[in-house]
């Protein structure tokens, strides 16, 4: 009980937010697809991890590997191969409806008009074709279709199968109370048993029945006949009322309102309300509350608030480890760049300054608590810049040959301005060039070479280059020699 | 006692006389156009890196210095020499001072040097202040140690 009541104290009220907002977000995504076959693929895709992750604490290897992939394999399909479901879905809901609002009903199929439109246009021999849409979606089974969303009439229904329509050949494709579709071009039945009469569209009418659970009505614009179509079934209609009481019985099967239906669909929303908490719910124990890991992480120092007129010269760390404590999920899954650590240099002066780390200073992603941190001082020099002009002199290195001396140099310019740290400026009172091999040299020559500035935030005055000429004039080695002499004193 | 006193007169008479004279003629030897000029300065002729002094005279001048030499000179020559006075050869190795030497040079012209030995650290850039007594630099003379 103690236990209970210590949890309970633990929770935040972001903790709260997270698991509510989470679990409407899976919610809202249940209302969205639930009558779609990719939520069917989705609980497929559950179901797989379920098992992957059973596999994996059983210790079936192989298994777990092989399902694993087959989970990430399938979302990425329900990508692919589900993308004009996944449009057509939310294409057509408004932002309202995504967000917001559960309908428990099941809109109604305007059986009367269809009839009669129907019979209007098998009088005046139009062909036709009316998919009315079962349970399942007609999304992948069809193609070239124009979204239409429009409103079931008599009218326009036979204004969309006059000859002179541009999408009068095609199919029209009924989803409850709209006309969702039309210009649908269907997949063609292979069925050889069929009449030599049946044509094309009469083809194309068995092909979507026969792989789906829609009814098709069929006009034959030659013979003005009408023909219903379900799954293997193929049903000439020859009076009104016998259409409308198949359409009634197609309507009924899929939408029949009634107190019963309407409450199994609210308990069907509130199971799904509540499996998204539970899933969520879970979800958050399993990353927040998992075992406690340990994690070492080495984060750069970022300085904030550093005067313009002052530039770092130097810091006594670049970075600090820390320690940081979390549940294996978060500390897995927690990146070297969520993790920030801060100095404020408003107020710093000129020279050395230092500062105590604190966890004020760190910045963590949450769920993560900070074990430890080393250094716990960080010591920062600060300059203001400045400009010296120094002389340049060049640097060698190797061996120049044994009969060969070096007799004098020039360097072209001989003295170069350098700008960085004034505290820096002050102590350098040459330049060096970069090494320059001596092994190489035979005779007197003209290099060209770089400046070698160290450190490296020292940088060449405005206006001049980092490359400087030596002119070196080189001549043989003497032997010993007698030579006059003047009055001299030893060291 | 007025002898005394007479004899004195003449005596404080003469020393101003003398001292008159002294005083002019210092002023006429100095400059004989009658206007007062300086002394003469210190001036430092040749400054040179070498790598020995033979018979008093630099040996081998040069810029660069292999360590196997064993030992670089630093020659200076110095014309004229006003007076008994001493001068600084202050060795640099890149900006830091390595050692500081004092020589004594006389009048009326002097040449003189300093060396140090050479070891495997002494490697890279070089450089010999030369200064007066004062510390004023001369002439700063560049070089190198290498393999």
């Amino acid at each position: 009980m103690e236990g209970l009541i210590q949890f309970f104290r633990e929770i935040r009220w972001q903790d709260v937010v997270d698991i509510g907002l989470n679990s409407y977000i899976l919610f809202r995504f249940y209302i969205l697809f639930r009558r779609t076959n990719v939520f069917k693929i989705l609980i497929g895709v559950a179901l797989l991890w379920v098992l992957q992750q059973a596999a994996g604490y059983i210790g079936l290897i192989v298994t777990s590997w092989v399902v694993q992939a087959i989970t990430t394999i399938a979302a990425l399909i329900i990508v692919v191969v589900f993308r004009n479901e996944i449009r057509s879905v939310l294409q057509a809901k408004n932002i309202r409806s995504i967000l917001w609002g559960v309908s428990f009903k099941q809109p109604q199929t305007p059986v009367q008009a269809i009839v009669e439109s129907a019979f209007d246009l098998a009088k005046r021999r139009i062909g036709a074709i009316i998919v009315i849409q079962g349970k399942e979606s007609l999304s992948e089974a069809v193609q070239q279709g124009i979204p239409c969303n429009a409103v079931i009439t008599r009218e326009m229904i036979t204004s969309i199968f006059w000859p002179d329509n541009p999408v009068h050949d095609g199919a029209m494709i009924i989803d409850g109370d709209k006309i969702a579709e039309v210009g649908v071009v269907l997949p063609l039945s292979l069925r050889q048993d069929l009449p030599t009469y049946y044509g094309t569209r009469h083809r194309a009418a068995i092909g979507i029945a026969e792989m789906s659970d829609a009814l098709v009505v069929v006009v034959s614009e030659e013979r003005g006949t009408i023909l219903v179509i379900r799954g293997n079934q193929i049903q000439r209609v020859l009076r009104p009322e016998e259409l409308a009481d198949i359409l009634n019985a197609h309507a009924g099967a899929e939408g029949k309102q009634d107190v019963a239906e309407t409450r199994k669909a609210r308990l069907e929303v509130a199971a799904a309300a509540l499996v998204s908490f539970a899933v969520i719910t879970g979800a958050w124990f399993s990353i927040t509350r998992g075992l406690e890991t340990l994690t070492t992480l080495e984060i750069p120092i970022e300085y904030m608030n550093r005067s313009p007129v002052m530039e770092i010269i130097d810091t006594s760390v670049s970075s600090i480890r820390i320690q940081l404590s979390g549940s294996d999920t978060l500390i897995r899954s927690v990146r070297q760049d969520q993790v920030r650590v801060r100095i404020d240099l408003d107020g710093a002066i000129v020279g050395k300054n230092s500062y105590t780390i604190t966890n004020e200073n760190i910045s963590l992603p949450p769920g993560l608590f900070i074990k430890s941190f080393q250094p716990e001082v960080v010591e920062v020099t600060l300059d203001t810049p400045d400009r010296k002009e120094v002389p340049i002199q060049v640097d060698w290195t190797g061996k120049l040959p044994e009969n060969l001396r070096i007799e004098s140099v020039r360097i072209e310019p001989a003295r170069i301005p350098i700008v960085g740290g004034g505290r820096i400026l002050s102590k350098i009172q040459t330049v060096f060039t970069e090494k320059i091999p001596l092994d190489t040299i035979q005779s007197s020559r003209m290099l060209s070479v770089n400046l070698a500035l160290s450190p490296a935030s020292l940088k060449v005055g405005p206006g001049f280059r980092e490359k400087v000429l030596v002119e070196i004039t080189v001549k043989p080695r003497e032997s010993r020699k007698e030579g006059i002499g003047q009055p001299i004193s030893p060291q | 006692m007025e002898e005394t006193d007479i004899c004195r007169n003449k005596v404080n008479r003469w020393a101003g006389v003398l001292i008159a004279w002294l005083i002019l003629s210092k002023a006429a030897m100095a400059d004989p156009s009658g206007a007062v000029s300086n002394p003469p300065k210190l001036q430092l002729v040749t400054a040179v890196m070498c790598e020995d002094i033979v018979n008093r005279l630099p040996f081998n001048e040069a810029v660069v210095f292999s360590i196997a030499n064993g030992k670089v000179s630093c020659f200076t020559l110095f014309d004229p020499v006003p007076e008994r006075t001493v001068i600084y050869h202050n060795w640099y190795y890149r900006d830091d001072l390595s050692t500081k030497i004092k020589l004594l040079i006389n009048p009326p012209r002097w040449a003189t040097y300093s060396s140090i030995q050479l070891r495997e650290a002494d490697k890279g850039p070089w450089r010999v202040e030369v200064t007066d007594s004062d510390g004023n630099v001369l002439q700063t003379i560049r070089f190198s140690i290498t393999d």
